[in-house]
């Protein structure tokens, strides 16, 4: 029996032992594969929630198919949770979405390839809204540059690819296609050409990632190739810097890093430090990690094409990756349609991702203070009424909670939620039902944003 | 049996409620009245949780832990849904419902670890058998067929088929199983008819049927082969990918843990947890949402909520009266989910004699009544315990011959494949599923050709304020323990968002 429990709890330590430990110091790049991505898969670019979640589109399969795209939601551990179909789309020409961001109501916003708009997706109904079209512009004259029209070589149709939000709200988004940068405004709308510049002509294989900088002025924008002959080496990737001006123009643009040939840099991320972690989704299969002032620090896996990693699942045309406290999410879209690659790589990096801007998203929780109990006798019997007094900082849902200890665990014997205004207030309730004895009374306030306040306990003795 | 097994008045009483929506609101007769003259209780929580087997039990704890009031209204008079412990005697327990785990369901094996119910392998030592036509062979299951018997005159359907189906299943996306590229093609056929159109051997296709039966309690012809690819791409998880060998085995497949003291121990002590929460003997009758509330009804209790997480098989969802009234597609869903037909017969023996002759306990058969069976004899070995599955139509069968003629019959079986010890044990019981009123079948609610693609996006689908779990709704694992718990942990995060 002994041996046999033996066997049993190895056998159950190593199928525990998949999943990513919470709490377990892990190395630095120790790469585990986070979740498989199901059909129809080419998952390009995972999106962490500020809810600690995992969202990720699919998108287009270079091969065809007439599968809607779907949008999968994980948690931190990688556990599939949800899932919803994206409506609309012309399911005869290339289809996929990416999860771009999210907005100050926690709603993703999805950047839909055909038909090229922006999409705005409630979780909690499974709704989904336009909220910007992306043009298709016409080929701008020789040597102008202008926003109303295409720098490209070649007339291409706008592929929106990577989305932030600049400080006003505004929604600022790459065009794999079309050399531009698009500005949404604020409320969304038909986009209008933001940024436009031959530099950002790749060809088929151009602009990428966009991130903001902490000082939330500066924008990075990522450019596949310059195979559009924008710049002066067409087989390498860069990433180039501008200005958000006062003015909400762009300023100059300037060249902060440039890749090695054919390694088609794709959707990059800050960490808070500064550094960029760009994946390298062309031949070299790697992630690069770039200083502040654009020098290539390193690169994982050090050897460069076979994406070699050391999880189950090689790097395969690694586009994008963000922030999930330590580690990066990486989408590993496996452009060649190997379907055992298509998923996300956790990859741990032991530093943390700057915090995303999301115009208007309240992360700070409500403050409860000077909470305080009183009782009053109901006539003659021995039922009391219990108020609960306190002070909270802003409008919140207060939640009381009478707990009784039971086996050595606190077990909920009462529970009342109630909306109050910022300032004073209490809670009262009857002590019908509750047994006698040493309890206590757990008070928390969380705000419309879902920020909750730290739990306040008072001692409450019931005879 | 506090079960809820139906007797003759009681169907005839159930179907003529379920005619007029209400399950649980009895004959009106005089006495009926008199007990009723007592109110139900009024109660107001954020969420009401209809249901408590794993999927319940777990959508309560996790909006517990999230500091949400929650009250659990459970039919029966315990809680584990399908899962249920019988003693067998020396403080020893056996399974009647769900009884194994395995690699890749990491929610139940680390339920059962935080509950600190440990886990012992099922007795895998010594030989598989197989019977077929009265033919009896020996084999190990550490060969290529694992768990499926390496018979000459099939192997090679077996291998080109079990191929086939792991290949197809990998275009089947498990929270989406209607939107496969080949759904149109795959869910307008029966897995009789793909078996057929793709195999030769005459006995292969017998072995179909005994593999159908105790997986899903159902014949191949019941089964939409789409549906059987999903369940096959929800036999893994999210790193690894679903197959049918991991679905059917006991080495390195579903059948390879089992826990101290019964599965049902994990439910009774999360249950205790959350303690008063849970209300047994209370099955709901309405749930009626209006005024940004859901009020739940039940003889006991009147609950008002914000949300409600129905998480009982959509058969038995459907026998819940709503006002206002389900979408088509959810109703329709109700009623093209029936359960299977999976009796689960057990015998009990001094010591499990069949080890003495090198056998594990494990034996798949062509003829029934019992297509499978294992060794469930607790880690001591004392006493034995064997049990085996009669499903399908085996099930429909002997379920309408005497107790006394189906037991002469499932030791038959037993006898035929591990000898005549077999016949005599010391203790023998049965759980018919299909005649539970609660559950009304098992092991899982299955769809037949054309429900995935018309129906299927209902499963999860929220309606207003009522959110739907169960084993059904799990995009891994479904219709095992580890999909009960993912769904109740998915229903709890769908109502979190929106509290």
């Amino acid at each position: 029996m002994r041996r046999s429990a033996l066997i049993a709890a190895a056998l159950l330590a190593s199928v525990l032992a998949a999943a990513p430990a919470d709490g377990a110091v892990r190395a630095r790049f120790d790469t585990r594969l986070f979740a498989r991505v199901p059909p129809p898969g080419f998952p390009a670019m995972a999106y962490v929630h500020p809810n600690g979640r995992v969202y990720v589109g699919t998108y287009v399969n270079p091969g065809g198919d007439s599968s809607r795209s779907r949008v999968l939601e994980y948690d931190k551990t990688g556990t599939l949770m949800r899932s919803w179909t994206v409506p609309g789309q012309d399911l005869s020409k290339d289809h996929g979405v990416q999860v771009a961001t999210s907005d100050s109501k926690g709603r993703l916003v999805l950047l839909d390839r055909t038909p090229a708009r922006a999409l705005l997706l409630d979780r909690s109904r499974g709704s989904f809204v336009q909220y910007a079209t992306f043009p298709d512009l016409a080929p701008c004259p020789p040597l102008q540059a202008r926003t109303d029209c295409s720098p490209t070589l070649e007339d291409r149709p706008p592929m929106a690819n990577y989305g932030v939000w600049g400080p006003d709200g505004s929604l600022y988004v790459s065009d794999f296609l079309q050399g531009v940068v698009w500005r949404v405004p604020p409320g969304g709308g038909t986009a209008t050409g933001w940024l436009s510049d031959r530099r950002l002509d790749g060809g088929e294989f151009g602009t990428t990632g966009l991130a903001l900088g902490a000082d939330q002025r500066t924008l990075l924008i990522g450019q596949g190739s310059s195979a559009g002959l924008g710049a002066l080496n067409p087989t390498t990737g860069k990433i180039y810097a501008t200005e958000i001006q006062p003015d909400g123009s762009p300023g100059e643009l300037r060249q902060l890093w440039e890749s090695q040939p054919a390694d088609l840099p794709d959707g990059f991320t800050i960490a808070r430090s500064g550094n960029l972690y760009v994946p390298l989704a062309g031949a070299a299969n790697q992630i690069a990690v770039v200083a502040p002032d654009g020098r290539e620090l390193e690169r994982f896996p050090g050897s460069s094409g076979d994406g070699n990693n050391g999880s189950p699942v090689p790097f395969d045309t690694p586009s994008s990756a963000r922030f999930l406290g330590t580690r990066l999410i990486v989408a590993n879209q496996s452009f060649s349609g190997n379907r055992d690659n298509q998923a996300l790589l956790d990859v741990e990096t032991r530093e943390r991702g700057l915090t995303e801007l999301i115009p208007g998203l309240d992360r700070d929780p409500p403050s409860l203070s000077r909470v305080a109990l009183s009782r009053k006798r109901v006539r003659a019997g021995s039922r009391v009424r219990v108020r609960v007094r306190f002070r909270v900082s802003e409008r919140s849902t207060v939640t009381v909670r009478v707990e009784r200890r039971v086996r050595g665990r606190w077990q909920i014997e009462k529970s009342l939620t109630r909306r109050r205004t910022a300032g004073r207030g209490s809670v009262a309730f009857g002590t019908r039902g509750l047994r006698a004895g040493r309890q206590r009374v757990v008070v928390r306030a969380e705000d419309g944003a879902h920020n909750r306040s730290r739990r306040v306990s008072r001692r409450l003795v019931l005879r | 049996m506090n079960d809820g097994v139906l007797s003759r008045r009681e169907l005839i009483e159930a179907g003529a409620l379920a005619g007029a929506g209400a399950l649980a609101a009895g004959a009106p007769d005089a006495d009926a009245a008199k007990r009723r003259r007592r109110r139900p209780s009024r109660r107001h929580v954020d969420v009401v949780v209809i249901g408590a087997g794993f999927a319940g039990l777990t959508a309560a704890h996790e909006l517990m832990q999230d500091d949400r009031s929650v009250l659990v209204l459970e039919a029966r008079n315990r809680v584990g849904g399908r899962v249920r412990n019988k003693s067998i005697g020396g403080g020893e327990e056996t399974e009647t419902g769900g009884t194994f785990a395995g690699p890749t369901q990491n929610h139940i094996l680390e339920l059962a670890a935080e509950m600190g119910v440990d886990t012992f392998p099922t007795f895998n030592e010594g030989d598989n058998v197989y019977f077929a036509d009265g033919t009896r062979m020996t084999y190990s299951d550490s060969g290529p067929t694992g768990t499926a018997p390496p018979d000459p005159t099939i192997i090679p359907d077996l291998a080109t088929v079990v191929s086939r189906l792991d290949e197809m299943s990998k275009e089947v996306p498990v929270d989406a199983p209607w939107d496969a590229a080949s759904a149109g093609d795959w869910d307008h056929q029966t897995l009789e008819q793909w078996i057929n159109a793709n195999s030769a051997s005459p006995r292969f296709r017998r072995l179909v049927p005994a593999a159908t039966r105790p997986i899903f309690g159902a014949e191949p012809r019941e089964l939409s082969l789409l549906f059987t690819l999903f369940y096959i791409a929800a036999s893994g998880d999210e790193r690894n990918v679903g197959t049918f060998e991991r679905n059917f085995n006991t080495r390195d497949g579903a059948q390879m843990f089992r826990f101290h003291g019964g599965s049902q121990v994990i439910c009774n002590r999360l249950a205790r947890r959350l303690g008063p929460s849970v209300k047994l003997g209370t099955p709901v009758s309405r749930i009626a949402t209006a005024k940004g509330r859901v009020r739940v009804e039940s003889r006991r209790y009147v609950v008002t909520a914000r949300r409600v997480i129905v998480a009982v098989p959509p058969v038995l969802a459907g026998r819940i009266r709503y006002s206002p009234g389900l979408p088509a597609s959810r109703r329709e869903l109700t009623r093209a989910m029936p359960q299977g037909t999976l009796l689960k017969v057990t015998a009990v023996y001094d010591r499990p004699f069949w080890r003495d002759a090198g056998l594990n306990g494990t034996a798949v058969s062509l003829n029934g009544p019992v297509n499978a069976t294992f060794d469930d004899s607790p880690p001591d070995g004392s006493p034995g315990v064997l049990f085996g599955f009669v499903g399908g139509d085996e099930a429909r069968v002997h379920r309408a011959k005497s107790r006394a003629d189906r037991r002469a019959a499932v030791l038959a079986s037993f006898a035929a494949y591990f000898g005549d010890a077999a016949l005599r044990p010391r203790a023998y019981f049965e759980t018919d599923w299909p005649g539970a009123k609660w559950s009304r079948g098992g092991p899982v609610g299955i769809a037949a050709p054309g429900v995935l693609l018309g129906q299927g996006p209902a499963l999860r689908e929220p309606v207003g304020r009522i959110h739907w779990a169960g084993t059904e709704t799990s995009t891994y694992w479904n219709g095992y323990m580890d999909g009960a718990i993912r769904s109740g942990k998915r229903a709890a995060r769908e109502v979190l968002d929106q509290l």
